[in-house]
C-alpha cells in the first residue's frame, strides 16, 4: 500500500533533489510523446539531448545559450527571493540590447580599447532603466509589477522593430531589418577560433559569484530573504521596502541588459529583429529549477540550454518543429512544481494490508 | 451517549528532544479536562497527535474502544475530533465565511444559517464577509472556534483558546464550554492560566518534559499546588516595589492621529500621553480597539506626523522602526508568527531581525554571523529558551519558547524604552514570572515601558499609570494604585 504522509519538516535534501526528479520525469514524458507521434523514443531523446553536445562545437553552443539564461536567472533571483515578480526580463534584455547597440553604432567606424566597456555599460544601464519602470510604478503607484513588466516586453520588441527597420537600418543593407556591423572594438571577443563561445560567459560567472556573496554574506541579502518570507516582518524590522524593491529590479534589469549585450556584440555583431529567442522568459524557469541558488542556476541553465539545441537538431534530423524545445521547457517547470509536493509530504510504502 | 477517549503509551521523538514520553491518559465525556505544563512540555504535541496533525512514533488512540488510525487531520475530523489550535490556521486574505466554507461540505446557504445560529447562541459577533486579515487576534480565535462547532464534534480540544480573549469574552466562552460539556462533548483544555483551570475544569493532567507527571481532581488542588506541579518547585510571588517615579519625561505623544485607508482597521483619534523615565504606562483594552494600530504607530511601522512623537527631545514621528531602534527603543509585537519572527528561519536569523547599533550584527553591509550567534546563545540561556540549537528553525520552538526568544531579543539590548504588546501571551507561569521580573527590573534601572496588554491582572501588577483604549481613543491616564480591575472593565467596555 502507498500512503502519503506529511513531513515533520520540509526536507533540505529533497529541496535540491526534486529538480533532478523533475528532469527525469521530463525525459520520460518526452520519450512518451515522441513514441506517440511515431518516433523511437530513445533515438529521439538522443537527437534531442546527446547529439547536439557530442562535439566541441556543440559544447560551445551549449555554453553560448546557457550564458544569457544564467545571467538573467541570477538577476531574476534577486527579485524572486524578495517577493518581487519581475517577469519582464525579456523586455529588459531587449532594451539593454537597443541601448548598447545604439552606442556601438555610434562607434561603428572607430576602434579603441575604451569602446567595449562603454558598450557593455550602456547595455546594463539600458536594462536598468527599463526595469526601473515597473519598480517605480510599483513603489509609488501601487501597480502590479507582473503586468507592467510583462507588457513592457512587447513595447521593447516593437521599439527594436521600428529601429532596425527604420532609422538604424543599414544604409547599404538592401532593406534587411538589421543595422550595420559593429566595429571589432565594440564586440565581445570570441574565446576559441572557429567556435562561437565568447567572453560574455565571464560576465555570467562574475554574476554567479557576486550573487552568491550578496545572498549569503551581506545585510542586503538578509533583508531580501526576510522580505521574501514576510513583508510584514520586513516592515517591523524597519527595512526600507521601497528602496529594496527598486534595487532588486535594477540588479535584475542590469543582468538582463548584459545578456542582451552578449547577444548582439558576440558572434552576431549587429542589432537585428530577433535578439533573443525568449531567453528572458525561459530564464524564469531556469531560476526556479535552480532553486534561486547561484550554483543551482548554473546547472539549470545548462540543462535548459540543451532544450534549445536539441530542438534545432530535432528539426534538422527528425523534421519536427523546433517549438518542441518549448514543450520540454514547459514540462520541466510543470514537473518541478508537481514534485515540490514531496518537500512537504513523503510517500510511504507499507506492506500489503490483510 | 458517552464518549471515552484513551491515549495509550504515546511517544513522539524529535531530533534532540522527546516531546511525548510514553504518555497514557483516559478521558470521559461529561467532564472538562485541563492539560497543564511548562512551555515545551509537549502539550501541543499530544493534542496534535489526537487531531491527526502529528503521527506518533509509538502508541495508540482509542475512541470508545475503537483503535483510531489518525494519519491526517481529516481522519480526526471524520472521527468527530475537533481542535482549535494554538496558532491560527486561517487564510488571511479570504473572508471569514470563505475560511469556514473551505473544509465544510455544506451548501453556502445552510452553512451561513448554521454559523449565524452558532454566533447567536454563544454571543460572537463577527462580520462574515470581511477578510480575516482585518480581524483582531481575539476575533480570529473565535473564527477557529466556530469552525469546530460547525462539525458538531464529540471531542473538542482547545489549545490555549483564551490567550487572546478578554475576561468578558473568556467567561462567555466558559459558559459555552460548560454547555458543550453538558451536551455530552468531551473537552480537553490547554491553558497556562491556572485561574481558568480552577474555574472551568473537573480534572487536570500535568506534563513535564514530555512525561505525564500527575492526574488529579480539581477539587483537591489549588493554584499554588498546580503551579508547583508544573514547574516542579515553588514559585515566588513577585510584586512591584513602589518606586518614586521621576518627572524626567522620555516620550511625549501629542495630538497623534491615524486615519486608516482600510475600513476594518481602527482609526486613532487624538492620542496624547507621556511617559517618564523609570515608568511603566499600561494600556488596557479589549482586543481590536486600536491596540495594534497604536503599537505600529509607536514602533514606526506606521509613520506619523514628525512632531507628534517627541522622544528624548527629538521629534521622531517620521522615523521607521530601524531608525527608532538607534534611539534605544525596542518593540515586541503581539503577533509572533506573522510579524515578530519568521518561522521558516533559524533562531539566530530571527535574532538578527532587530539590528540595534550596539549589537554589531552587520558591519559595512556584511553579516557578522559569529556576533549574531554569540548573541543568540546568550538570549537562549538568559531567557531559558528550551533548546541549545540556534540553527533550529524557529517554527519548531513551542509557542511559549518562541515568545521568550522574541521578548529576550528585545530586552537583552537594554533599551531605554520598551514597547510591548501582550508580552506574556502563551507563556507558562514560570516564564511569565520571569518576564514580569525582567520588566520590573527595567523600570528599576530608570528605563521606561509602554505595556499594551489585554490582561488586566498583568497591567495592574506592572503599571505605574494606566489608560484604557476604546475605539481608538485613550481614556484619562490614571495612577495604577487608584484603579481597580472593575473600573478598568467598565472603561474597556466604553463606559465612564
Ligand atoms: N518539528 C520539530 N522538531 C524539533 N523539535 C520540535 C518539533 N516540534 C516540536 N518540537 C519540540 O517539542 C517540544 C514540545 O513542544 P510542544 O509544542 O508540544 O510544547 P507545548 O507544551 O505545547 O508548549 P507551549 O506551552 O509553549 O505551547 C518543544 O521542546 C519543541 O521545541
Ligand atoms: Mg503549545
Amino acid at each position: 500500500m502507498i500512503k502519503i504522509v506529511k513531513r515533520d519538516q520540509p526536507s533540505r535534501a529533497i529541496f535540491f533533489l526534486t529538480p533532478i526528479l523533475a528532469i527525469f520525469l521530463t525525459l520520460v514524458a518526452g520519450g512518451l510523446i515522441f513514441y506517440i507521434i511515431g518516433f523511437k523514443p530513445f533515438e529521439a531523446l538522443k537527437f534531442f539531448f546527446i547529439v547536439p553536445i557530442a562535439d566541441m562545437y556543440g559544447f560551445s553552443e551549449l555554453l553560448l545559450k546557457a550564458t544569457p539564461l544564467c545571467l538573467i536567472a541570477i538577476g531574476l533571483s534577486f527579485c524572486f527571493k524578495s517577493n518581487n515578480w519581475n517577469i519582464g526580463a525579456e523586455g529588459q534584455l531587449t532594451f539593454g540590447a537597443i541601448v548598447s547597440g545604439g552606442v556601438a553604432l555610434i562607434f561603428y567606424e572607430q576602434e579603441g580599447f575604451y569602446i567595449l566597456p562603454i558598450v557593455i555599460l550602456a547595455g546594463a544601464i539600458g536594462g536598468m532603466l527599463y526595469a526601473s519602470i515597473p519598480a517605480i510604478l510599483k513603489t509609488y503607484f501601487n501597480t502590479n509589477e507582473i503586468l507592467v513588466s510583462l507588457m513592457l516586453v512587447y513595447v521593447s520588441k516593437l521599439i527594436l522593430d521600428y529601429l532596425v527597420v527604420g532609422p538604424w537600418s543599414n544604409p547599404e543593407g538592401f532593406n534587411f531589418p538589421e543595422t550595420r556591423q559593429f566595429s571589432d572594438s565594440a564586440r565581445l571577443p570570441i574565446l576559441f577560433e572557429g567556435l562561437r563561445i565568447h567572453a560574455g560567459i565571464f560576465l555570467a560567472l562574475a554574476a554567479v559569484v557576486a550573487s552568491w556573496f550578496i545572498f549569503y554574506k551581506t545585510y542586503l541579502g538578509f533583508q531580501m530573504k526576510v522580505s521574501g518570507f514576510s513583508l510584514k516582518t520586513a516592515k517591523y524590522a524597519g527595512y526600507k521596502g521601497k528602496k529594496m524593491i527598486i534595487l532588486v529590479f535594477l540588479i535584475s534589469g542590469a543582468c538582463a541588459g548584459l545578456a542582451g549585450v552578449g547577444e548582439i556584440t558576440g558572434p552576431i555583431g549587429q542589432l537585428h529583429r530577433e535578439v533573443s529567442p525568449d531567453y528572458g522568459f525561459t530564464a524564469i524557469i531556469v531560476a526556479f529549477l535552480g532553486r534561486l541558488h547561484p550554483i543551482g542556476i548554473i546547472f539549470a541553465s545548462l540543462i535548459v540550454a540543451i532544450t534549445y539545441l536539441g530542438a534545432e537538431t530535432a528539426q534538422i534530423f527528425m523534421q519536427i518543429p523546433k517549438y518542441t524545445g518549448q514543450v520540454f521547457q514547459g514540462m520541466i517547470l510543470f514537473f518541478l512544481l508537481a514534485s515540490d509536493y514531496l518537500l512537504f509530504f513523503k510517500i510511504k510504502f507499507t506492506g500489503l494490508k490483510k | 451517549m458517552n464518549t471515552n477517549l484513551k491515549i495509550s503509551n504515546v511517544t513522539k521523538i524529535y531530533p534532540g528532544c522527546v516531546a511525548n514520553d510514553n504518555v497514557s491518559l483516559e478521558f470521559n465525556s461529561g467532564k472538562i479536562y485541563a492539560l497543564l505544563g511548562e512551555n515545551g512540555a509537549g502539550k501541543s504535541t499530544l493534542v496534535k497527535i489526537l487531531s491527526g496533525v502529528i503521527i506518533p512514533d509509538e502508541g495508540k488512540i482509542y475512541l470508545n474502544e475503537n483503535n483510531l488510525k489518525l494519519n491526517s487531520p481529516l481522519d480526526a475530523k471524520k472521527n468527530d475530533i475537533g481542535m482549535v489550535f494554538q496558532h491560527f490556521n486561517l487564510f488571511e486574505t479570504l473572508s471569514v465565511f470563505e475560511n469556514l466554507i473551505i473544509d465544510s461540505d455544506e451548501q453556502r446557504k445552510s452553512l451561513r444559517e448554521k454559523i449565524d445560529s452558532i454566533m447567536k447562541k454563544y454571543n460572537f459577533s463577527i462580520d462574515l464577509d470581511i477578510p480575516v486579515l482585518n480581524l483582531s487576534a481575539g476575533q480570529k480565535q473565535k473564527v477557529e472556534i466556530i469552525r469546530c462547532l460547525i462539525r458538531n464534534p464529540k471531542v473538542l480540544i482547545m489549545d490555549e483558546p483564551t490567550s487572546v480573549l478578554t475576561e468578558q469574552e473568556t467567561s462567555e466562552l466558559f459558559l459555552s464550554l460548560k454547555k458543550f460539556s453538558e451536551e455530552g462533548i468531551l473537552i480537553i483544555y490547554i491553558t497556562h492560566k491556572l485561574k481558568e483551570v480552577m474555574q472551568l475544569c473537573d480534572e487536570v493532567a500535568v506534563m513535564r518534559r514530555g512525561k505525564l507527571v500527575s492526574v488529579s481532581q480539581i477539587k483537591n488542588e489549588n493554584i499554588e499546588s498546580l503551579a508547583n506541579k508544573m514547574v516542579g518547585q515553588n514559585l515566588k510571588t513577585i510584586k512591584k516595589r513602589k518606586t518614586k517615579t521621576s518627572s524626567d519625561q522620555l516620550i511625549n505623544i501629542t495630538n497623534l492621529n491615524f486615519i486608516s485607508e482600510d475600513p476594518f482597521e481602527t482609526n486613532l483619534n487624538n492620542i496624547n500621553f507621556s511617559v517618564n523615565r523609570g515608568e511603566c504606562l499600561g494600556i488596557a483594552g479589549i482586543s481590536g480597539n486600536g491596540q495594534s494600530e497604536l503599537f505600529q504607530v509607536l514602533s514606526g511601522e506606521i509613520l506619523s506626523d514628525k512632531n507628534s512623537i517627541e522622544y528624548n527631545k527629538n521629534y521622531i514621528g517620521d522615523l521607521n522602526p530601524q531608525e527608532r531602534r538607534e534611539y534605544l527603543m525596542a518593540f515586541s509585537p503581539e503577533d509572533r508568527l506573522e510579524q515578530a519572527a519568521i518561522p521558516q528561519m533559524a533562531i539566530f536569523e530571527n535574532v538578527a531581525l532587530n539590528n540595534f547599533k550596539s549589537s554589531n550584527f552587520f558591519n559595512n553591509g556584511l553579516i557578522n554571523e559569529n556576533k549574531i550567534k554569540e548573541h543568540s546563545k546568550k538570549i537562549i540561556s538568559d531567557f531559558n529558551v528550551n533548546t541549545d540549537n540556534i540553527e533550529l528553525k524557529s517554527q519548531f520552538l513551542s509557542g511559549g519558547n518562541l515568545q521568550k526568544l522574541i521578548i529576550g531579543r528585545e530586552l537583552i539590548t537594554a533599551p531605554d524604552l520598551l514597547i510591548c504588546f501582550n508580552p506574556t501571551w502563551g507563556l507558562d507561569v514560570g516564564a511569565i514570572n520571569y518576564i514580569h521580573e525582567t520588566l520590573i527590573k527595567i523600570n528599576e534601572q530608570n528605563k521606561s515601558i509602554i505595556l499594551i496588554s489585554t490582561d488586566t491582572d498583568e497591567l495592574l501588577k506592572l503599571s505605574d499609570k494606566i489608560s484604557v483604549i476604546h475605539k481608538g481613543k485613550l481614556s484619562n491616564i490614571m495612577n495604577a494604585d487608584e484603579v481597580t480591575s472593575e473600573k478598568l472593565g467598565i472603561l474597556m467596555g466604553g463606559g465612564n
